[in-house]
């Protein structure tokens, strides 16, 4: 899992300098707070060990959902999909509609949760018409991924971008009319 | 002054004092309405005052950028539009009086006046110039060649007077000079204005 | 005895209507004995006329959306700058860690607290992360990319202007997919439905461009 690796090599430095002494009864307590916490992790909690990574399983960097998404302005012309915005997704559809005016009614098309994969591409295919590709650069400050992203449009690719994507900080990405509306794309980066 | 923010009476609009709020509180889409309320207002302040549409372009951004960090401050005592023209005035002034620290004294009110040429176009060309050249021949034009060939002060003056309406001791504090100077600045101004478009209303269009 | 100057700033204090009204009667009275300040002032009106007449006070602002969207770009801008910022005085505030920097917590213990520090740190801060975008290219000239962030939706917005629409009668088919697999040495990636039925494979073609296959 990215995450535990990157637990092991992001650097803290810890600064050297005196402590005050106040603080003494602090470090004892931390110590064995944090003592207590690795053997329990360690010892007693096995089976939360991550297992060995199969060797064909390639590694990745984070998951992220990604959903095609129709606006309109008449529920009526609405498609009729069935397809349902995660649970993390709070107020999805309340919160496009507050970038994509004047749409007020939205349809998930289709969705794709996808690992991202370290060393190849990713897809996110949410419909076959419109996808996205994804080409991790390695995860960013405070729970983020870099990332290449690009839109396509069948065999036609429609905008490259460097993005970086926190959990919970989703990309809107304003597509290309369609009927009455618009297709709009929703990328999360999901949390670790 | 006259130029203060129009209630919005349409009741599907939002009211500026609900925009401001809103804004307040951080919602950058009510604040991006007020934008869109304003803009040509503000902007047609900057091309006055600055006579270039790039500039002016930019200037009218740099306005509305300023506002939204000094929004928190905003009491809401006055109405929005006339504390929005005081930040986009301040920052031209800035921008003209930089200019003028900078430049060679281009705007020098006697250089000025010297360098009226009859059929001169000190107006920089912008986004839509081809067009505009085709209208240049009319008065409108001609006003605006006029007024872009005035000194920053003078033609500041009398933006502020003709314009936007201000009273003078509203231009005086804007201006940051005192009553006479206004009056003097603005009696100067138009003399300069009636000697370059006197062949215009001697030859009307 | 009244300045030339005093003289001016009555005449335009007469146009402007900044006099009392008995200012207004005397000046008025003087202009009927005085022909020639009675036409510099009719002109000076005139004058006056004209610039109202012939300076809007409203001027469409050229590439107005283009003006909003920056205007928004630049305030996201300012506000992770400043997240940033807080972030960082908070960092420096949060000294009391230091207790870990003292020497007879070395070696092993040393690192095993700065992981799990690190982990803290992590677990703080990926809450509070806003997705940015730094850069995009559209290949086709006619399509504009405009982004900024609405904190009011809590997203970053990419918007893509002059898109081709997708014509009305094509019937757009979304998949579900539960997962999917890569196969590098082919450069696919089969698409599988929560069922494990193959959806779609994603495959490359000699351009570059991907292909779906069913």
């Amino acid at each position: 899992m990215m995450n535990e690796e990157f637990r092991m090599t992001k650097e803290y430095p810890i600064p050297k300098s005196e402590v005050h002494p106040r603080k003494a009864w602090l470090r004892a307590w931390c110590f064995l707070i944090l003592s207590s916490f690795l053997i329990l992790n360690s010892s007693f909690c096995p089976a939360q060990q991550p297992a060995p990574v199969p060797a064909k399983k390639p590694a990745t960097d984070g998951k992220v959902w990604g959903a095609l998404v129709y606006a309109t302005t008449d529920a009526a012309k609405l498609t009729g999909s069935s397809e349902k915005a995660p649970e993390n997704q709070k107020d999805l559809f309340g919160r496009l509609g507050k970038v994509f005016m004047p749409y007020t009614h939205f349809e998930i098309i289709g969705q794709h949760v996808q690992d991202v994969f370290r060393e190849y591409e990713s897809w996110v295919v949410p419909s076959r018409d419109l996808f996205l590709k994804i080409d991790s650069k390695g995860p960013a400050p405070d729970g983020g991924m870099n990332l290449h992203l690009q839109v396509w449009r069948e065999q036609q690719v429609l905008v490259k971008t460097d993005a970086v994507l926190h959990p919970g900080s989703p990309l809107f990405i304003g597509g290309p009319k369609w009927r009455d509306g618009q297709l709009l794309f929703v990328l999360d980066l999901a949390k670790k | 002054m006259s130029a203060a923010a129009p209630a919005a009476t349409d009741p599907v609009e939002p009211l500026d004092v609900d925009l401001v709020k809103r804004s307040q509180a951080g919602d950058t889409r009510a604040f991006d309405l007020l934008v869109t309320r304003y803009r040509s207002r503000i902007y047609a302040m900057t091309y006055h005052l600055i006579q270039n549409e790039t500039e002016a372009w930019d200037l009218a951004q740099e306005a509305f950028i300023k506002a939204w960090r000094a929004l928190p401050n905003f009491k809401l005592d006055a109405a929005f539009y006339t504390w929005l023209y005081r930040i986009a005035h301040n920052v031209t002034y800035d921008w003209l009086r930089k200019k003028k620290i900078q430049g060679d004294g281009e705007f020098d009110d006697e250089r000025t006046e010297h360098r009226a040429m009859p059929g001169s176009r000190t107006a920089p060309q912008g986004f839509d110039a081809p067009d505009r050249a085709m209208k240049r021949q009319e008065l409108g034009c001609r006003i605006q060649d006029a007024i872009a060939r005035l000194s920053p002060d003078h033609r500041q003056a009398i933006v502020l007077r003709e314009i936007e309406g201000l009273s003078y001791e509203e231009i005086a504090e804007m201006m940051k000079c005192s009553l006479g100077t206004v009056m003097s600045r603005l009696f100067y101004a138009r003399k300069k204005l009636q000697e370059m478009l006197k062949d215009t209303y001697e030859n009307p269009v | 005895m009244k300045t030339p100057s005093d003289e001016n700033h009555d005449l335009i204090r007469w146009l402007d209507g900044e006099m009392t009204a008995d200012e207004r009667r005397t000046f008025e009275a003087t202009l009927q004995n005085d022909p020639e300040l009675a036409a510099e002032a009719e002109s000076m009106r005139q004058l006056s006329e004209s610039l109202k007449t012939h300076l809007p006070a409203e001027m469409p602002v050229p590439h107005a959306d283009f003006f909003n969207s920056q205007i928004q770009v630049r305030i996201a801008q300012m506000d992770l700058d400043e997240a940033r910022e807080r972030e960082k005085a908070a960092a420096s505030t949060a000294s009391w860690f230091s207790w870990l920097r003292m020497p007879w917590l070395a070696g092993a213990a040393a690192a095993a607290a700065a992981f799990a520090i690190a982990g803290l740190v992590w677990t703080q801060n990926s809450s509070s992360g806003t997705s940015t975008i730094a850069s995009t290219y559209t290949p086709n000239p006619a399509v504009h990319a405009q982004v900024f962030h609405s904190s009011d939706a809590q997203a970053t917005v990419l918007m893509l202007d002059g898109l081709e629409p997708v014509p009305a009668e094509k019937k757009i088919v979304g998949f579900r997919v539960h997962r999917a697999e890569s196969d590098a040495e082919l450069a696919t990636t089969t698409l599988f439905d929560e069922n494990g039925a193959v959806l779609a494979v994603v495959a490359m073609n000699a351009k570059g461009q991907p292909t779906l296959l069913q």
